[in-house]
């Protein structure tokens, strides 16, 4: 029955223009409406505006965080690099350093060593000469005698007398 | 205009709001209201999954989200604008979806209806004042007073400014119920052309075999005609989400750029 009423008023309308000016549909038509768009209204505002938004909050807050987390790491790893060159320039100064005090150490060690020795080698030079000297000394003494020695000899030879050794003496110091 | 008649799908006794028979029986009209709120709430339950790599259908709502917030209540409300940001959103969505809907053959387009767009319409306007009053008080009027016009100007300036903002409700929800309505009564006249040429061609044979070229070509229209309604179903959503932003901007930056 209610099809048919309908079905009439369909008809009844199709016949007198647009049936959206059928004042009859619009209170209820209106009222839910409203209905709908308010409960509508209500979830955007309680549920999905807060989610969807938290969610692109939540993900921009994330990614600042990200870049924020890297660039302070970043930061960081440029901090001890800095400090590690640092480190690693004193080490090297030091390293020289002590090189050089090394080398200054040993080759003044090395001097006074060489000095020594040339010190030791002098007086021991010295003691030679002073040795050899006194040995040309003894020789030249030896020599005399052995000089008196073969004049004296030679002399008995010659004349068959052996020499005084006074005359000897005498002849030999008259050579000199 | 079969398409725009509403009947009963569960009918109910009217009731008597304020004097005013309504009867509140549940219509293919507002099974189809039902049906478009009950498509976002689902789309938004699952899709709001708030993960911080969104897939695909995540990424559909935040972009849908973000032409709202920065492309219409950021831009054109400014920093004042996030309160109703919910409210825009709600109302794009609802449009949005109930003019898509609409396009589906043989599916009831809510937003054809004069009553459901001037209800839409009210409710926007019936906010702007409320919130026009609420933040400026009675300074609410200065915005029928353009600031630095001589007061001989004033008299004929000021009614003007009334009459244009009284309309707006009327303004906005005819431009979608024409809007709507014009595209679908094309539609359904070359859909009518289609089979209309195609029977007085099989009836009357001989020469009349040239209305098969009509059909087709009606066919094509129709296919055309379509695809230009479902960018006017979106684009008329737009218009009224982006003109209620407007509106509420006038009222809620009453204070400054006047």
């Amino acid at each position: 029955m209610a099809d048919a009423a309908n079905a009439a008023a369909a008809a009844d309308q199709a016949t007198s223009g647009l049936p959206q000016f059928d004042l009859g549909q619009w209170p209820g038509e209106m009222v839910w409406m409203v209905f709908i768009f308010a409960i509508v209204v209500l979830l955007f505002t309680r549920v999905f505006v807060p989610k969807v938004g938290g969610t692109i909050a939540a993900r921009e807050d994330k990614i600042a965080g990200d870049i924020g987390e890297a660039r302070r790491l970043r930061d960081e790893a440029e901090t001890q690099s800095r400090a590690a060159a640092e480190e690693l320039a004193q080490a090297r100064a030091r390293a020289q350093k002590l090189a050089a005090d090394a080398k200054a150490a040993a080759s003044a060690e090395a001097s006074a060593r060489q000095a020594e020795e040339d010190a030791r080698l002098a007086q021991m030079l010295s003691e030679a000469e002073s040795r050899i000297a006194a040995a040309r000394a003894e020789a030249m003494n030896a020599v005399g005698g052995i000089a008196a020695d073969a004049a004296a000899a030679i002399v008995q030879r010659l004349t068959g007398e052996a020499a005084g050794a006074a005359e000897v003496e005498r002849a030999l110091a008259g050579l000199a | 205009m079969e398409q725009f008649v509403i009947h009963k799908i569960v009918s109910f006794p009217p009731v008597v709001i304020a004097g005013v028979p309504v009867d509140l029986s549940i219509t293919n009209s507002v099974a189809t209201m039902i049906f478009a709120a009950a498509v976002i709430s689902v789309f938004f339950l699952l899709t709001s999954a708030g993960k911080v790599v969104p897939g695909r259908w995540q990424a559909f709502g935040e972009i849908l989200y973000d032409l709202i917030d920065k492309g219409m209540t950021g831009p054109m409300i400014g920093d004042r604008g996030r309160p109703f940001l919910p409210y825009i959103f709600a109302l794009f969505s609802i449009i949005a979806v109930m003019n898509i809907w609409g396009i589906v053959p043989g599916q009831f387009t809510v937003t054809s209806q004069l009553a459901v767009t001037i209800s839409l319409a009210v409710v926007t306007f019936a906010l702007v004042i409320i919130i026009g009053f609420l933040r400026n008080g009675l300074g609410f009027f200065k915005l029928f007073v353009p600031s630095g016009v001589h007061w001989v100007m004033l008299l004929l300036v000021v009614p003007i400014e009334v009459i244009s903002f009284c309309v707006r409700p009327v303004t906005l929800s005819m431009r979608l119920f024409g809007n709507m309505i014009g595209g679908h009564v094309v539609l359904y006249m070359f859909g009518s052309f289609i089979v209309a040429l195609a029977t007085f061609a099989l009836t009357q044979g001989g020469l009349a075999y040239l209305g098969f070229v009509g059909s087709a070509l009606s066919l094509g229209m129709v296919i055309a005609l379509s695809a230009l309604e479902l960018i006017v179903a979106f684009l008329q959503a737009f218009v009224f989400a982006a003109l209620a932003c407007t509106y509420l901007s006038d009222v809620v930056n009453l204070d400054h750029g006047h």
